[in-house]
This record gives structure tokens, C-alpha cells and sequence, in this order.
């Protein structure tokens, strides 16, 4: 990480750690937003973060969004902040600039069929924070991103394992405002949505980590800390052999990312995405079940911290295709590559 | 709890490695190809000295050795893109492996003039077979517990006791051996001391191998009965042997080998699977993949990190605990997705025996270079709570 890279996980860390606590999280489970919050965060510029300078974003790349989306989980921070940060990314990537207000981040391709003269007319299931949308963002079969207004769209209110607002919404000849192409897949945002929660999988892990060591060093029975007896010394350095992998692989994919680009044709990185996503959504269960584990009853009370990450670590798992899918991509890479190619295609 | 002594900086290999990489993957191409793929499957079990002699002209022995004592000079990760070449081909790089990956890194970095002189050239060209006399019969794990003794003579020092569990010593030119120097109680770490042994012209060492269940023997007892060492046959400081040996312990753990013992298996699974995966099987080599980049991103950011003179010793233990992990799963899930028996090399098709010989293996990949156990201790340690 460079000095600048530092810099940016330092404020954004400070800032989460500083307004995110357990009245909040509480509070926000019944009632899902918080002006305050948002606007720290967008005078950090947290949205803008993947946006180029010339629409006067940090121009940073995806090391950059991986700082601000692993963060994000480690502090479990219940703000649309990832899916806002990539929707700037997309639009700047299209040749325009999100207006202000929050971005509504469509996850399902929008069909020719729904598109008619300059509406859009189709239901998207699980938007993340849709009833809170000033517009949607999304992008077409032909992989042109469309900026869509509310006008004749209606929400109804769905909420994933987290109580994080996942909304059906539906469109109803609603405005396109804006338009541009780009030179991403059309299921973009999927693989990068898949990439920004693989990265708040890594920060809910880590954060299930520092929690576990601190409370089994801090608790004692039969005469001595739980950290000190070996079954839960190995349960911990599980744990941390698991945050790890999730954690490199998914900023290896980032790098990749940079590298090689998302362009649906030749060896570009949606190897390293897929691997990623895999990797974060199969270490969910030992990740929640030793965290729960060393923790005892007191990790399972609504009361004690543990369950903001774990509940939604086991929603991300899902979101944006859980292993089971992400894994039947490689194996089908793995298919075509065949065992003989397989080591070159991954040295590649 | 520090964080970021678990995390892995990316490291990506200079795209000038490109070519090397090719030369290599070539080279191993012409040479493997009358090498069966149970033989390849032995991956650094497999001793063959001609190969080793062949690798050692091509310049790839001791590369990262100093040039002035006759290695080459070259950088970690030039070695890194070799090692990890003719691992995933499965060559036999067992006679030199132990000598190319330690002992000569222990040697140029402790050894005097005059075994620099003698050994490095002898790694570099392929001929040197090194063992690594470390556990005991009674001291396995616990280390510090060494008895075997090592008394200051005339004429220099006199050896006495048992190793156990020494790869290759039966093939060894040389062993770099770990024995106590001082006998006082209070001693315990302190007292020990590393001893470079010329094998073939030292008189009363007596491997005897111990045949694993393979029913193959790789690994030996040695016993020790009044072996007269010159005395410049010390290696690094008298009762350094402690630190010594920790210090190469990290090397034993940090490398690529450390998750790529069963990749053939791997590969001949995904053949075998040809045209006839269902989605969910599909979905579980698929995750596996995932491991193994997620590995190799590991193992990578451990080389770098070495090649930039820090001490991730920390992050090699999680590598190699993961990685033995990842190993060990593949012969259950093979059986999992593949209706076919596990076979000697006597019978059955290439993926059988394969997956015969590795399932056989497989139990040694969590002991040697340190159990599973020892290593979520050190990383326990390394999480505050030990």
C-alpha cells in the first residue's frame, strides 16, 4: 500500500469507527438511513473515489475501492457507500457524472425489451437501498449505462438477513436522463459488485477476527482465558487463515482488475473476480460458525456486536452469486483450459 | 492484535520473468515426457540426480547464491518462477531440493570461506544431495528437547546420538545436522549448535531407511556412533543452532510447494472429468481453483516480502497451514466426483494411480516442515494469545 493508499484507509477507518457503533446499527435496522452519516461520507469523497479527475473524482483505482469497500465491512456500515462508489465508477466509465443524491444500483441487465424510446419499464428485484434512490443507474444488454429517474417507478420495501434495504423496484416508463456506452460486459455490475463484496466479506472478517481474539483473552473460565486453551487457539488461527485468503485474493482480483481490465473476450481478469467472490462467499461458514463458536452464547444475544457482521456476511455470500455459481464459472474455465492448460491459463 | 502481520501485499512477478517462465515450461516439456504422471505426481519426493545435474547446467540450481562463490546471482523470484515450474509439471527435483531451497541459503549466509568455497558450487551444478538431521526419537516437535551431542576434541569435534525422519540421507552428500554442544541443564535453546557434514568422507554415520506406508523409503533413521568432524565442520556460531535453525525453518515454509504437492492430481481430475462434469461438480474443482489462486497470491506475497528483506514468517505458517489444507481435501473430493478406485502404479488408468499414490502421500503433507499443529501455534502467537 502506498502513503496515499494509507492515507485513505486511515480517514476512512477513523471516520467508521468514530459514528458506527451498536446504537447505530440498532437504530438503523428499523429505520435505514442516516443523513449525517451520508454526508460524512460523501465530504470524504467516498463516492467519488473510482471517479476520474476530469468530473473531479480521486481518480483512484481499484485498490482504492477495495480500501474504502473492506472499511465498509469491517464496520459493517449500513450506507449504500460501495454500491454508490461503483455507480460513480460506472457513469464516470460511460463519459458522465452522477448528479447529486443517492444512486440507485440496478443489479439486473436491462433488456432491449424494457427499454422503449427513452423510458425503461421493468421490475429489478433486490435493489440495495432503492426506497432511498434520487435515480437508478444501470446497464443495458449492449452494456450501455443508463441513468434512470423515478418518475411513474414504485418501491416495495425488502430487507436482506441484515435488515439492509434490498427493494423490488419497479419502473413504469420511467425517464432515461442520461445515457453512454462503455466498454464493460453488460454484466458488469454484477462481477464488480461481486468484487466489492468480496472486499467487505474481507473487512466483516477481520473485524469477526479482532473481536474473537479480544474476547477470548478477555473472558476466563475454569481458572483461565479462553484464548489460552489450544481448541480455541486453533479455532482462532482458522478464523485468521481464512480472513487472510479471502482478504489477498480479493485484492489480488483488484489488481487484476487494473491490469487486465473486464472485457468479456481474452485472458482479462475475470478469472481473479470469479476466484475472489468463490473464495469470500465459501469462507462465510467457518468464518461466522468459529466466530460464533469461540464467542458462546453471548455472540448469539442481539445485544453483542458480533451478529451486525455475521448477519451480514451471510447476506453478501449470496449477493452477487454465492460460491456454488462463481465456482461453476472456473470449473467450466477449468473445462475449456483442460488439465494439461489449466496452470498455464492461471500464470497467465 | 496487528492486523497487518496477516495481511499479504499483492506482489506480481515482473513481466520480465515472462521469458524465463517459457524456457523453463519448454525445457520440462522435452524432458518429462517419458516420465509417467503417477512418477510426476512425487513432486519433490521424486529423486532423480540426472535431472537435478540437467536443471544444475541449465543454470537454475542455486540461483539466488552468491556469483563469487560460484552461484548465480539471481533474484528470489527468478528461483520462485523455476520452483514453481517443476512443481506444477511434477519433475523429479528431490535429489537437489532440499540443498537448492536451505541449505545453500544457510551455507552462503553462515558458512566460512572455506565452505563456501567447497559447497556452493556443488549445489549450483546439481551434484550436492543435502539431508537435514533435525528431529529425534524422542524429540519431534519439540525441538529444543535435541540430545544427541556433539564434544569439543583434539582434533575437532566428536558426534553421538540418533536423527530420525531425514529425507534422503540415504542419497546425501551432505547433512546439515543439529546437535547439542552444551550438556548443562539450563542450557535448553541455547545449547545447540549446527554441524555441516561431509557424508562421504565422514566415517560412522549409518542411515537405515524407514519405509513409509508407500511401502517406499525416503526418509531414514541415522545413527551417529563416534564421528569425528574437522573442526571447521562448524556450521554458523557454537550454540547459535537455535536461531539458526528458525531462521530456516522460514525458508522450509514459505514456498509454492507448500500447496502445489497434489496440483497433478488436480489436473488429471479435470481430464478425467472431460465433457462429463454436472454443474455441481463443476462448482467444486471451481472452488478449488479458487484456493489455489488464493495461494498462489499468498505464496507470491511471501516471496516478495522476502525479496524485500522482511520476516514473514508469520504469513509462511498460514501459507502452509491453508496449503496442506488444500492438498489433503483433493484425494477425498476426487473420490467424491469420480466413480474410479485408487490404484497402484500396477493397474488402472493414469488418474487412478495418481490418485493412488497421492492419497497414500497425503497424511505427510501436514507433518513434515512443521505439524499443522505447531503452526496454528505460531499463528496463535502471532494473534497475541500465546
Amino acid at each position: 500500500m502506498n502513503e496515499a493508499q494509507k492515507i485513505l484507509e486511515d480517514s476512512v477507518s477513523r471516520l467508521f469507527a468514530d459514528s458506527v457503533d451498536r446504537d447505530l446499527l440498532t437504530r438503523m435496522e428499523n429505520d435505514p438511513w442516516n443523513a449525517d452519516l451520508w454526508q460524512a461520507c460523501v465530504e470524504l469523497g467516498l463516492p467519488q473515489v473510482m471517479v476520474g479527475e476530469a468530473r473531479d473524482g480521486m481518480d483512484g483505482g481499484w485498490v482504492e475501492g477495495f480500501i474504502v469497500a473492506r472499511a465498509c465491512g469491517h464496520h459493517a456500515v449500513p450506507l449504500p457507500v460501495v454500491e454508490q462508489m461503483l455507480a460513480g465508477h460506472l457513469a464516470d466509465r460511460a463519459g458522465l457524472a452522477l448528479p447529486g443524491g443517492v444512486a440507485g444500483l440496478l443489479p439486473a441487465v436491462i433488456p432491449a425489451a424494457a427499454i422503449s424510446g427513452n423510458t425503461v419499464s421493468m421490475t429489478q428485484r433486490r435493489v440495495p437501498w432503492g426506497r432511498r434512490a434520487d435515480y437508478f443507474i444501470g446497464l443495458t444488454a449492449q452494456a450501455e449505462l443508463l441513468l434512470i429517474g423515478k418518475d411513474g417507478s414504485k418501491c416495495q420495501a425488502e430487507t436482506n438477513l441484515a435488515r439492509e434495504p434490498r427493494d423490488e423496484v419497479v419502473l413504469h416508463a420511467s425517464p432515461i436522463l442520461a445515457r453512454g456506452a462503455t466498454d464493460l460486459p453488460a454484466e458488469a455490475v454484477r462481477w464488480l459488485g461481486a468484487l466489492l463484496r468480496s472486499a467487505q466479506i474481507a473487512g466483516a472478517a477481520a473485524a469477526c477476527l479482532e473481536m474473537s481474539v479480544k474476547y477470548t483473552s478477555d473472558r476466563e473460565q475454569f481458572g483461565r482465558k479462553l484464548s489460552q486453551f489450544q481448541a480455541i487457539q486453533h479455532h482462532l488461527a482458522e478464523i485468521a487463515g481464512q480472513m487472510a485468503s479471502v482478504d489477498t485474493m480479493a485484492l489480488a482480483a483488484c489488481v487484476a482488475l487494473e491490469q487486465r481490465g473486464l472485457s468479456a473476450a481474452g485472458r482479462d481478469a475475470r478469472f481473479e473476480l470469479a476466484a475472489a467472490k468463490c473464495r469470500a462467499s465459501e469462507a462465510v461458514e467457518p468464518l461466522t460458525r468459529l466466530s460464533h463458536q469461540v464467542h458462546g452464547a453471548i455472540g448469539f444475544t442481539y445485544e453483542y456486536d458480533l451478529q451486525f457482521l455475521t448477519r451480514r456476511l451471510w447476506s453478501w455470500r449470496a449477493e452477487f452469486g454465492a460460491h456454488g455459481e462463481w465456482g461453476e464459472y472456473l470449473g467450466t474455465i477449468a473445462q475449456q483450459e483442460g488439465g494439461d492448460g489449466i496452470w498455464a491459463y492461471m500464470t497467465a | 492484535m496487528n492486523l497487518d502481520t496477516l495481511r499479504f501485499p499483492p506482489y506480481e512477478l515482473p513481466a520480465s520473468l515472462t521469458p524465463l517462465r517459457a524456457e523453463v515450461r519448454e525445457f520440462l516439456k522435452q524432458e518429462l515426457g517419458a516420465y509417467r504422471p503417477v512418477v510426476r505426481s512425487n513432486t519433490w519426493d521424486g529423486t532423480d540426480a540426472a535431472f537435478s545435474r540437467k536443471l544444475g547446467a541449465r543454470g537454475w540450481l542455486g540461483m539466488t547464491l552468491p556469483k563469487e562463490y560460484g552461484g548465480h546471482g539471481r533474484s528470489a523470484l527468478e528461483r520462485y518462477v523455476v520452483v514453481e515450474e517443476t512443481l506444477a509439471a511434477g519433475a523429479p527435483v528431490g535429489y537437489h531440493w532440499v540443498a537448492d531451497r536451505q541449505s545453500g541459503l544457510m551455507v552462503a549466509r553462515l558458512g566460512t570461506e572455506a565452505q563456501k568455497k567447497a559447497i556452493i558450487p556443488a549445489i549450483t551444478s546439481g551434484e550436492a544431495c543435502f539431508a537435514i538431521g533435525m528431529s529425534e526419537p524422542n524429540s519431534g516437535s519439540d525441538l529444543a528437547s535435541v540430545k544427541s551431542k556433539a564434544e569439543k576434541v583434539a582434533d575437532g569435534w566428536l558426534l553421538n546420538g540418533t536423527k530420525i525422519w531425514t529425507s534422503n540421507a540415504h542419497n546425501a552428500t551432505h547433512m546439515i545436522a543439529l546437535f547439542r554442544t552444551d550438556f548443562s541443564p539450563e542450557a535448553k535453546h541455547k545449547g545447540l549448535s549446527q554441524f555441516l557434514i561431509d557424508m562421504k568422507t565422514v566415517r560412522g554415520i549409518t542411515p537405515r531407511p524407514i519405509r513409509d506406508l508407500t511401502g517406499r523409503g525416503h526418509f531414514n533413521e541415522v545413527s551417529f556412533v563416534d564421528v569425528l568432524l574437522p573442526p571447521d565442520a562448524l556450521l554458523g556460531r557454537e550454540g547459535d543452532g537455535w536461531n539458526q535453525v528458525t531462521a530456516e525453518l522460514a525458508y522450509e515454509r514459505s514456498g509454492p510447494e507448500r500447496y502445489l504437492s497434489c496440483f497433478l492430481l488436480l489436473s488429471e481430475l479435470i481430464k478425467v472429468l472431460e465433457g462429463k462434469a454436472s454443474p455441481s461438480a463443476l462448482a467444486k474443482i471451481g472452488a478449488e481453483l479458487a484456493w489455489a489462486a488464493s495461494l498462489r497470491n499468498m505464496s507470491l506475497s511471501v516471496a516478495g516480502m522476502l525479496n524485500e528483506g522482511k520476516d514473514p514468517s508469520l504469513q509462511a505458517s498460514v501459507v502452509k497451514d491453508l496449503g496442506c489444507h488444500f492438498e489433503q481435501r483433493l484425494p477425498g473430493l476426487a473420490q467424491e466426483l469420480v466413480a474410479m478406485e485408487p490404484t497402484l502404479s500396477d493397474s488402472g488408468i493414469d488418474y487412478q494411480q495418481v490418485l493412488g499414490n497421492l492419497m497414500l502421500l497425503a497424511p505427510s503433507f501436514s507433518l513434515r516442515g512443521g505439524t499443522l499443529e505447531i503452526l496454528r501455534g505460531i499463528i496463535a502467537r502471532g494473534l497475541g494469545v500465546r
